[in-house]
Order: C-alpha cells, then sequence, then structure tokens
C-alpha cells in the first residue's frame, strides 16, 4: 500500500499526460470526422474518393503499427516528428476515421422528408444543414461518439511504446524497478477504467436528455 | 381579422409536364392550369403519378419537358427561343419555392423544434423577417389552425392531426401565392382527419390557390373548385366535382369510382 502512496505523484503525472493525449487526439479526431463526414456526403467524387481511401487504410491496419511507421520509419524518410506531436497526430488520424463514419451515418440517418421540408420554405443547402439536420444528427451521433472517444482514451496507451510517458508508461516504468505489477497495474487499469466510466456517464447523461427534448 | 390574413393566391400553370423514372415514364404531357383562388383536386389511383405532378410543382422533382409557371414566373426551367432548355440557377429555385407552399403526407415537421419555432424558420431563414416579427405572425397562423396554446410544444408531443395542422401553419408563414397538399390526410387516424379538412376548407373560402392530392373524395366534391382525374401519368378526365362524381365520361374513371365506393360510402 505503501508503495501505491508513493508512487502517486508519478502516476499523477502519467495520468494528465494520458489526459492531455486523449483530449487532443478526441480534437483532433472529432475535427478530421466533421470534415470526413462532409466531404463523403456533399464534395466532389474525386474528393469523396480520397476520404474512402483514407478510410480504407487506417481501418485496415493496426493503430500500433501506424504509430511504429511514424515513429521509426518516417525518420528514414527525414522526417522527424516529436513523439508527442505524433502521437497525437497518428491517434487523431486513426480515430478520425471511426468518427468520419460516426458523423456520416448520423446525417444519413435524417430521413430526407426533412431535407425537403426545408426545401420548401426556400432554404439552402448549407442552412438546411446547419439549422435543421445538424442539430438532430448530433444527437444521433452522441453515443457512438461517446463510444469512439472512450477507444481513443485507452488507444492512447499504445505511445507507452513510442517512449511517451503517459500512465501505462509510468507504469511499467514503477513496476520494473520494484516488481510490483499486482497493485501499480491495478492502479492504472483503474485510472483508465475511472475515465472511461465518467465519459460513460457523460454520454447516457447526454442520452437521457435529448432523449427527453424528443 | 388578423393583418396576417391570407390573401387571394394567383395562378399554377402547368404545360406539357412529362417526366421519366429511368426508363419509366411517370408524366405524360400533363397541361393544366390552377387559376387564382382556384381550388383543384387531383384524384387516382396510386401510381397513377399525382404526387409526383405535385412534387414538380415547386421541384422537389426535376422534369425532363414542359413547363411550369407560379403566377407567370418559370419554376425551375426556362425554354430559350431556340427550344433550348435550362435548369434556373438553384437561388432563384430556392426564391421561388418560397411562393409555393406545400404540406407532406407525413408532416415532416423538424421534431427539435417548438411548433412555433417550426412556423417562423422560414420566414426567419429563408425571408429575413425579424425574428420577433417572425414569431409573432408564427403565433397568429397557430391560433388560425386551432393551436396557439401548443405553440412551446415540440412535435412529438402533439397528435398527427395537430402536427399536420402545424405544418399547415408552416407553409402559410411563407405567405405563398400558392398552396400544394400531398395526400396530407393519409397518415391520420379517422378522427384527426376532420380537423385537417377544417383548416384546408377555410383556406378555399379565403381565395387561396390549391393543388390537392387527395382520397378524402367527400372533401373533393364539396369544396374542390375543379377536380382533376389521373391514371398512368395522364389527366384522364377533369371538371366540376359534381360532373366528375355523377357522369364520369371515361370508363377509367368509372371504374376508379365505383372501386371507391365499394369501399367507402360516398
Amino acid at each position: 500500500m505503501e508503495l501505491l502512496w508513493v508512487s502517486l505523484p508519478l502516476l499523477g503525472r502519467g495520468t494528465l499526460v494520458t489526459l492531455m493525449l486523449a483530449s487532443a487526439s478526441v480534437i483532433l479526431a472529432t475535427a478530421i470526422g466533421v470534415a470526413g463526414a462532409l466531404i463523403q456526403l456533399f464534395a466532389p467524387a474525386v474528393l469523396r474518393w480520397l476520404i474512402e481511401l483514407y478510410l480504407y487504410l487506417v481501418r485496415g491496419v493496426p493503430l500500433l503499427v501506424l504509430l511504429f511507421a511514424m515513429y521509426y520509419a518516417l525518420p528514414y524518410a527525414g522526417i522527424m516528428v516529436e513523439p508527442e506531436v505524433g502521437g497525437i497526430v497518428v491517434i487523431g488520424a486513426y480515430f478520425g476515421a471511426f468518427m468520419t463514419e460516426v458523423f456520416r451515418a448520423a446525417v444519413l440517418a435524417i430521413p430526407t422528408s426533412q431535407w425537403e421540408a426545408g426545401r420548401v420554405i426556400g432554404l439552402g443547402t448549407t442552412r438546411i444543414m446547419l439549422d435543421i439536420i445538424a442539430p438532430q444528427a448530433l444527437r444521433i451521433a452522441g453515443p457512438p461518439f461517446i463510444n469512439t472517444c472512450i477507444m481513443v482514451v485507452k488507444g492512447t496507451s499504445l505511445v507507452a511504446i513510442i517512449g511517451l510517458a503517459d500512465i501505462t508508461y509510468v507504469g511499467r516504468q514503477i513496476v520494473e524497478r520494484t516488481l510490483a505489477p499486482f497493485i501499480i497495474f491495478g492502479a492504472v487499469a483503474f485510472v483508465y477504467f475511472v475515465i472511461c466510466y465518467l465519459l460513460s456517464r457523460i454520454g447516457r447523461r447526454l442520452e437521457e436528455r435529448l432523449d427527453h427534448a424528443q | 381579422m388578423h393583418s396576417d390574413r391570407i390573401g387571394a393566391g394567383s395562378g399554377i400553370s402547368i404545360r406539357g409536364v412529362s417526366k421519366w423514372f429511368g426508363e419509366h415514364q411517370v408524366l405524360r404531357e400533363v397541361s393544366t392550369e390552377v387559376k387564382p383562388g382556384e381550388a383543384v383536386v387531383v384524384i387516382g389511383p396510386s401510381g397513377s403519378g399525382k404526387t409526383t405532378l405535385l412534387r414538380c410543382v415547386n421541384l422537389l422533382e426535376e422534369f425532363q419537358q414542359g413547363e411550369i409557371e407560379i403566377d407567370g414566373e418559370a419554376m425551375g426551367y426556362v425554354s430559350g427561343p431556340d427550344g433550348s432548355r435550362r435548369r434556373r440557377p438553384n437561388q432563384d429555385v430556392a426564391r421561388m419555392r418560397t411562393q409555393v407552399g406545400m404540406v407532406f403526407q407525413s408532416f415532416n415537421l423538424f421534431p427539435h423544434m417548438s411548433a412555433l419555432r417550426n412556423v417562423a424558420l422560414g420566414p426567419v431563414k429563408a425571408l429575413g423577417v425579424p425574428r420577433a416579427e417572425a414569431e409573432a405572425m408564427a403565433l397568429s397562423l397557430l391560433e388560425r389552425v386551432g393551436l396557439r396554446d401548443k405553440a412551446d410544444a415540440l412535435p412529438g408531443r402533439l397528435s398527427g392531426g395537430q402536427q399536420q395542422r402545424v405544418a399547415i401553419a408552416r407553409a402559410l408563414a411563407m405567405r405563398p401565392k400558392a398552396m400544394l397538399f400531398d395526400e396530407v390526410t393519409s397518415a391520420l387516424d379517422p378522427e384527426l382527419v376532420g380537423e385537417v379538412l377544417d383548416v384546408m376548407r377555410q383556406l378555399v373560402d379565403e381565395g387561396m390557390t390549391m393543388l390537392i392530392v387527395t382520397h378524402e373524395m367527400g372533401f373533393a366534391r364539396a369544396f374542390a373548385h375543379r377536380v382533376l382525374f389521373m391514371a398512368n401519368g395522364e389527366i384522364i378526365e377533369q371538371g366540376a366535382p359534381a360532373r366528375l362524381f355523377e357522369q364520369p365520361q371515361t370508363p377509367r374513371l368509372q371504374t376508379f369510382l365505383a372501386r371507391f365506393r365499394q369501399g367507402h360510402q360516398l
């Protein structure tokens, strides 16, 4: 127990790094997701194909492999990336593909009759999107969005492998010195659990609130 | 009455409109004039093209031949002197649409907005009416359709009949020159049909130009100025309701009415 007490500051710092990585990645993934979805829905064919290609690439390659590629392969190409920045970019881009699907599916879930109801009162595509479709689509996107955020949080644990001092990395270092894997990894798991549990709760609350509004 | 009393509408002119879905022709050179203040009801079996015709009037459906004019202005397509046909820019189409109200079978209210906001949205966002003014007008329109007390209700809290009346108010809020009704009572429980028809009757009385697709033969007979019978994408027969229902000239209409009478009391 004392070991845990002593380790707290380190674990705390690791937690902060994890939170920072996760929030930055969620923001990036969401931005990519919204942009990707809009392109898939409205842009000319060439752009749509590009996004499609990106979706297939990212979905077909494990996140860990992408992180390795960024960390080990890019330097050979003469591109040096800070692991923090690289980690966020890779995780953000990876989950951005999933977010693209989340937002695209949500918009497609709104019946075309809603578009028509907007058209017949003289609204253009942008206005209909902003005032009529988006508010309803975001409601639908809520649960899968939270789900993807949880995947992002857990996905950040992979950056330990490229040397970022997130909670997983810190935990492993402490274990290597103290040989007390049970309690330390227990604590690490607990931190992930709390973050993800809170996210789930927020998601549930959001769902209830929005349901009520229906 | 209110200052926003619905004024007399103006005409819809449909000339030689043909439309294909792929190979399948759904409208065959349909022509008719809806005169200002006239209420025209379109009847016919399902698949006869009546809903498609209605949707062509405000260009929810593109059509490949012919012209439609609202109050003398081309809706959607203009023909050059050399016979070439070109689609008007989206902005023009959007502006034209503000002049034609449309009410759908399935109401299509915006579920995340109160009844009041549903009605006020078009005036505010498409016509640039100041919000306060638009909401005051929306409130008096809701009063007209008997739903002033439901102004703050979300559509999900309203009955089908109430939703449809809000939808009519939403269309009227644009101060349209003409109104299109697409089987607006077909999705309603029988006991809710009357409240919607009452509102439509009021509009007929006030001289709104109306093109109405419906299966409510009773309404057609009592309140339409003229009835069109469509089958296979063509207008087969048309005339005053009494004449059309009592002395159908074509076998096609005779069969249709006979079948209809089997199911309903007319």
